[in-house]
């Protein structure tokens, strides 16, 4: 209880940075909000009276209190571009990303496991060989490059998907799942070349050790050694590694997303960083780093409910 | 060092040192010219005897801005793992050798820092600073810094914990020297491996960049600039966006043959 208890503080600490560091990197912008609600031809008197009014010409640290107030109490600000409260926006987008996100790792985890653990089983071998190759292959090309593949031979040759756009679950989730096929299978790739390697390196150490031979020893036939002692004690590393992916996947979906047209949190952080909408901006990327810590935290919690020797220590 | 002589080692070796010589030769050898001069006449050709892996969209010939676009790509990726070693490497070495309060604050900074993907982190800064070749590579380089110190702090932890550290601080040796005479040299087979394979993930950083808008900069050739370009292409020609497609998997496909046996060269822990 205690270690939960004091993980919980010291997320509340990095949040705290995370939102320090958030606000001074998008505060080096050349060019303000008020500039760019009102343009660059703008009257000086009146854009004058717009930073007045908005508190730019406040201190900074003055400037950071408005912004982590209005944050904390719910009040996100407007997004410049699409002139809608952020807090509303973000909700909606959160939502198209998680779907992209799960499928992602889903994908990821589906294949990487059996072929982590194949290669592991025959290690050295061909088997192993190829499961190495497959998994470099992944990781040596950028997944927007998977990407484009997918849209040609999917989209356009074979016409069984849609290219790009985004529907709601909650209208069609039909529409919704094939929308998010692609790009989910782009993300899948790259993720799987990493599960896979670590999948595999993690069962050969574990194959080596005592209790495995023991088990054979005992008679027990090769596939409950290798799926009952072996994988259920090397999910736990597997499924760490998989949490630390998640930062990466939300660094990959602001590519994948705006390839696909796929309007999640990525395809909205993107279109702020290019139009230069301060308050989103922000707000974006404080989710992001924010979601990314949330999560890391729950895998860890996780972590003890599946592997109890944790706990001991 | 019979490690390099492996299939993978091989092939590794020869990928790395031949990207390397077409980047540095590639624009001795041509006329940085000609990887902006336009064919009208030959716009979108497959590859032949007069363009050898053909031409893109405004008549550009694939094969010279190809070789160019290395150069580009190249030059922000390495830079940019340059700056990331002079960040990490003082940041990591200083907090895994104090240890203590200092090594607890400045891995609470790296940490938060984490919490940024690499990407968003560099597309942010790039955003910030305004895009274009050096403000992608700054971006880049500030990026990675977090996981690099993280990885070299704990080397430098453990190196500080080994009996010839001990007896040169019982001999009187200054902090500074410690630091510099017995720390560096032995965490620096790590930093190393690490600098390798970071390469690799700045060179496809780079790429992510370009293809968004916020790296590099039309009409300078790298490679993920060529891949945005080729996107509407692409069905009628694919080979404009298969050819830089291509340059960028070889590359990173190389350093991270070459950067795996490089670890098992140099890497304690690995052995």
């Amino acid at each position: 209880m205690t270690y939960v208890l004091n993980r919980l503080l010291s997320l509340i600490l990095t949040l705290f940075l995370i939102s320090l560091i958030t606000f001074a990197v998008t505060n080096i912008l050349p060019g303000d909000v008020a500039m760019m609600i009102m343009g660059t031809q703008s009257n000086p008197e009146a854009l004058a009276g717009l930073r007045q009014s908005l508190g730019l010409n406040d201190p900074l640290l003055v400037q950071y209190g408005h912004w982590i107030g209005g944050m904390l109490t719910g009040d996100w600000g407007n997004s410049l571009i699409f002139k809608k409260p952020i807090a509303e926006l973000l909700g909606q987008k959160m939502m198209a990303s998680a779907l992209i996100v799960v499928m992602s790792m889903t994908f990821a985890l589906a294949a990487a496991v059996p072929l982590g653990v194949w290669a592991a089983v025959h290690r050295d071998k061909w088997q192993d060989t190829t499961a190495s190759a497959t998994s470099l292959l992944g990781v040596s090309l950028p997944d927007f490059f998977w990407g484009i593949v997918m849209i040609l031979v999917f989209a356009r040759w074979l016409g069984w998907l849609p290219s790009s756009g985004y529907k709601d679950p909650a209208v069609d989730l039909l529409g919704a799942l094939r929308h998010a096929l692609l790009p989910s299978l782009a993300l899948g790739l790259g993720l799987m070349a990493h599960l896979t390697r670590m999948t595999r390196s993690t069962m050969t150490g574990i194959l080596g050790q005592e209790f495995i031979r023991v088990a054979r020893a005992k008679g027990l036939s090769e596939g409950t050694v290798v799926w009952r002692y072996g994988l259920a004690n090397a999910v736990g590393p597997v499924i760490t590694v998989a949490g630390l992916q998640i930062g990466y996947l939300f660094g990959s979906i602001i590519v994948m997303e705006s390839l696909f047209n796929f309007t999640g949190m990525g395809w909205l952080t993107y279109q702020a960083l290019l139009n230069r909408d301060v308050p989103l901006i922000q707000a974006t990327v404080f989710v992001i780093a924010a979601v990314v810590m949330i999560v890391n935290l729950i895998v860890d919690l996780l972590y003890l409910v599946i592997d109890p020797r944790i706990r001991l220590g | 060092m019979r490690k390099f002589l492996t299939p993978k080692g091989l092939i590794g070796l020869v990928l790395v040192a031949l990207i390397a010589l077409v980047g540095i030769l590639a624009p001795v050898l041509l006329d940085p010219a000609l990887a902006t001069k336009m064919y009208m006449t030959a716009r979108l050709q497959p590859p032949s005897a007069a363009h050898l892996l053909g031409t893109d969209q405004l008549g550009r010939d694939l094969a010279v801005r190809v070789l160019m676009g290395a150069r580009t790509s190249l030059e922000i990726a390495v830079v940019a793992v340059v700056i990331s070693v002079l960040l990490g490497l003082p940041l990591g070495m200083i907090s895994g050798y104090a240890g203590g309060g200092v090594d607890n604050v400045l891995m609470r900074l790296v940490d938060t820092l984490l919490a940024f993907p690499a990407l968003l982190l560099a597309l942010t800064i790039s955003a910030v600073l305004g895009p274009n070749i050096q403000n992608t590579t700054i971006a880049i380089g500030v990026a990675f810094t977090p996981y690099l110190a993280r990885i070299i702090r704990g080397e430098a932890l453990r190196v500080a914990q080994m009996p010839y550290v001990e007896a040169a601080r019982a001999a009187g040796t200054t902090n500074l020297a410690m630091l510099g005479r017995h720390i560096l040299p032995n965490i620096l087979p790590v930093v190393i491996v690490q600098a390798t394979i970071s390469l690799a993930f700045a060179i496809l950083a780079e790429a992510g960049l370009s293809f968004l808008g916020l790296g590099t900069q039309p009409p300078a050739a790298s490679w993920g600039l060529m891949i945005q370009a080729s996107r509407d292409y692409l069905e009628k020609a694919p080979w404009t966006g298969l050819v830089p497609g291509a340059a960028v998997a070889l590359t990173v496909l190389g350093l991270n043959m070459f950067g795996d046996v490089l670890r098992d060269v140099l890497d304690p822990r690995s052995k």
